[in-house]
């Protein structure tokens, strides 16, 4: 009996070692294939061309990783949803194509622009390997091609030249944050206008003053990728409704307390010296603060923006540091600078998009008791009618490593 | 395997509630709770903690004036015969609809988040068969396993729950009263039967040490798990919003498929194992219970051996309905709708039964 009972107990444990493979969702590296983004454009009718940007595992930056096999596999093709493409794909790829790794979708602005758009979106909430955390990229261009022309020459595998681009584009501010999350979640609520990060690697020949580049605008030389990304894209309501350019999403970012403001260099012109710019560091580490008044049926918000300016270089060898008077003058003068572009920013959104990509009707819920209240406000439809009351605080930081600088004169002597 | 004889003490008490109530907020009750009361859900979830004292002080005065007795004994004593074994009859249905849903709706989590290639019925076979042998084991054995894992489950918990919080706004609690003060009260009151559980916690306390321990270990436990459940239901709103958080099936499943830890992404993997075991102590308990009532019911001495029959029994109920995510969620509300009076009233019939026989003394 004890013997019996013995040989019981060996099976089960033997059984559970089965077990531990993960029964019939056991996978193996090398028998998948990864995808690690997917193109999405508008096909026939109502169909989607879906491309699939493919990583390949053995390649490997470090040694003993190296393969002859090249870094990625692209395929394009037609389909009618994210979840079929799946299965459509595995005629040309002998591995089984896999979503785990996926690190970043990437539409072009014409299937954006359409008003069915949003219907494959949700294809993504439907799948249970993608997640909510997967970057979101619109490009120019067809997203196919976009995918095709992306040639990185020092990152090569695709998931980490994805995450770093966007991790440090996003961090200088020239792109927003853009996430599956924000799109469903700005889209449900119904309040603000989602931005999501523009890229194209066409380039454009359209001159423009420095700052107010959008994707494409930027000219480069030498042997690199040809790919930028910078700007945003607009989404109201979950489609495509405009663009911002570069500055503008870092402007639009100052506002916005619902994403890491970034910090970021940008040139002003020097106000003593009209020949030169002003190198300066715009640091925002304190949230803003936005209120809401009624006043004669009309709705006024008030917001107030803090933010820590480091003047980094002046060519114009003014010698900040040491001259009080010329300090002050050049608060100032920032106040009013900045001041004017967030207002022409929040006048652009209040007549182009007639909604704001700044997350303030978070900050109007306060003003509101109840989820009802709230909904019947219509903060959407509210908005291009209120009055917007914008002042921006200045602190100065520091003026450089060295802050002091040689009399010009004196060195020209 | 022997009967456990022995008797739990106050800690392997509060642990096993802990964990078996504690574990409402990976489940669907966030789901039904954010449809009912949109971003306020965590304020309802007090006001049911609150108005759950009522039943629970009700029971525990019951409980106090007949030291030796269980659940069983003094609902038959009270009620009489033939009534009070129809009570505790329903109330064995309640238990087994309750372990059916519930059961068949974890298996449903573990299904289409993490296993979903796998089928339904090997997922739950394996997760019944656990808990069945857990449950065989006894009440003190449930209790020790319960105490001894106590730890590391609510730091995985917290662990997730910060991250939770870190990378969502606080401000998505706004509006503050969702949907209105009105529906938070009355909403509060028609789902009390989410403390339900402590109901069918009373058919331990004749393994309890003493008395004077019980009665401070159900107020201890009332109090941690309502308040870990209004920080998880705030956490999940101050993640994904109030509109998208009602459409999540399972918000605490998606929440950690979403958080980071600084470079580490993908950590689901880690709160996966830790949400297993509660869900193994939950079971194994429930399986526990229910075991005890049909026991007594049907005047079984060695009801353990029950367990194994039992199980089988849920395993074979549970996989009934085509889709745990359609069937059970529009099962689940009006069920839970229909417990409250159950949890309300059974314990004041108690109390007022013992009145009218002069046993409490006020």
């Amino acid at each position: 009996m004890k013997k019996l009972l013995w040989i019981l107990k060996s099976v089960i444990i033997l059984l559970l070692l089965v077990m531990i493979s993960g029964c019939w969702d056991q996978m193996e590296v090398d028998r998948k294939a990864y995808v690690v983004g997917i193109g999405l454009d508008k096909g026939k009718k109502e169909k989607i061309n879906v491309t699939y940007l493919i990583s390949n595992p053995e390649y490997a930056s470090q040694q003993g990783g190296n393969t002859n096999e090249p870094a990625t596999e692209i395929i394009t093709f037609e389909a009618n949803d994210l979840i079929t493409s799946r299965n459509i794909a595995n005629s040309v790829i002998a591995k089984e194509i896999s979503y785990d790794m996926l690190s970043v979708i990437i539409v072009s602005k014409q299937l954006a622009k359409d008003k069915n758009f949003i219907r494959w979106m949700y294809d993504s909430t439907k799948d249970r390997e993608i997640k909510r955390n997967t970057a979101f990229l619109v490009t120019k261009e067809k997203a196919s091609s976009f995918i095709e022309q992306n040639e990185p020459k020092l990152e090569t595998r695709p998931h980490k030249y994805f995450t770093l681009i966007f991790e440090h584009a996003g961090e200088t501010g020239l792109i927003p944050r853009s996430d599956l999350m924000r799109y469903f979640r700005i889209t449900e609520a119904d309040g603000d206008l989602f931005l999501a990060a523009l890229g194209t690697n066409q380039q454009t020949n359209q001159e423009r003053s420095n700052g107010h580049l959008e994707a494409g605008e930027f000219k480069i030389k030498g042997k690199t990728n040809k790919t930028n990304l910078m700007g945003s894209a607009v989404f109201k309501e979950g489609r495509m409704i405009g663009e911002l350019s570069g500055e503008e999403t870092r402007l639009s970012l100052l506002l916005n307390d619902t994403v890491k403001s970034p910090n970021y260099t940008t040139t002003f012109q020097d106000p003593f010296n009209k020949d030169y710019d002003i190198t300066a560091k715009i640091i925002k580490n304190k949230r803003n603060n936005v209120s809401m008044q009624q006043m004669n049926g009309k709705t006024i918000l008030n917001i107030k923006v803090p933010l820590t300016l480091e003047v980094l270089t002046d060519h114009s060898m003014v010698n900040y540091a040491k001259n009080k008077e010329k300090r002050n003058q050049l608060k100032r003068y920032f106040t009013t600078k900045i001041t004017e572009k967030l207002n022409k920013l929040v006048i652009k959104t209040q007549k182009d998009f007639k909604g704001q990509p700044f997350g303030w009707s978070l900050q109007g819920r306060k003003y509101f008791l109840t989820v009802d209240e709230y909904e019947k406000y219509d903060w959407m439809k509210s908005y291009p009618n209120m009055e917007v009351n914008m002042s921006v605080e200045i602190r100065f930081g520091e003026f450089g490593r060295q802050t002091d600088l040689p009399k010009i004169k004196q060195v020209r002597d | 395997m022997e009967r456990s004889k022995g008797k739990i003490a106050t800690r392997e008490f509060i642990a096993i509630v802990i964990l078996t109530i504690g574990a409402k907020m990976t489940d669907d009750t966030p789901a039904i709770l954010y449809e009912k009361f949109s971003n306020a859900a965590w304020m309802a979830i007090i006001i049911i903690g609150i108005f759950s004292v009522i039943p629970i002080w009700l029971l525990i005065n019951v409980f106090n004036t007949y030291k030796e007795k269980n659940l069983i004994e003094i609902v038959l004593y009270l009620l009489g015969k033939p009534f009070g074994y129809f009570v505790l009859f329903c109330l064995l249905v309640i238990g087994s609809v309750a372990i059916t849903i519930d059961s068949s709706i974890y298996t449903d989590i573990v299904g289409t988040m993490y296993f979903t290639e796998t089928p339904t019925i090997v997922l739950y076979a394996i997760l019944m068969a656990t808990c069945a042998f857990g449950a065989k084991r006894g009440l003190e054995q449930i209790g020790s396993f319960a105490w001894s894992i106590l730890l590391w489950i609510k730091l995985s918990l917290f662990l997730a729950l910060l991250l939770t919080f870190f990378q969502g706004k606080l401000d998505f609690i706004f509006p503050l009263f969702g949907r209105g003060v009105d529906e938070i009260m009355h909403g509060g009151i028609s789902n009390l039967s989410i403390c339900a559980d402590f109901l069918f916690l009373t058919l331990i306390v004749p393994f309890a040490v003493n008395h004077a321990e019980f009665k401070k270990a159900i107020w201890i436990s009332l109090c941690i798990v309502t308040v870990e459940l209004a920080i998880a239901l705030i956490a999940f709103v101050a993640l994904f919003d109030y509109e998208p958080v009602k459409m999540l099936n399972y918000p605490f499943h998606e929440a950690i498929r979403y958080i980071r830890l600084e470079f580490l992404p993908n950590i689901e993997a880690l709160f996966f194992p830790f949400w297993l075991l509660a869900l193994f102590i939950r079971f194994s308990f429930y399986l526990y219970l229910i075991a005890l009532l049909f026991g007594g019911l049907f005047k079984i001495k060695d009801f353990e051996y029950l367990i194994p029959s039992l199980a089988t029994l849920f395993v074979l109920l549970g996989v009934i309905p085509e889709n745990p995510t359609f069937s059970i969620f529009h099962f689940r509300d009006p069920f839970l709708k229909i417990v409250t009076p159950v949890f309300l009233l059974l314990p004041c019939l108690l109390w007022v039964m013992s009145k009218i026989k002069g046993d409490i003394k006020v």
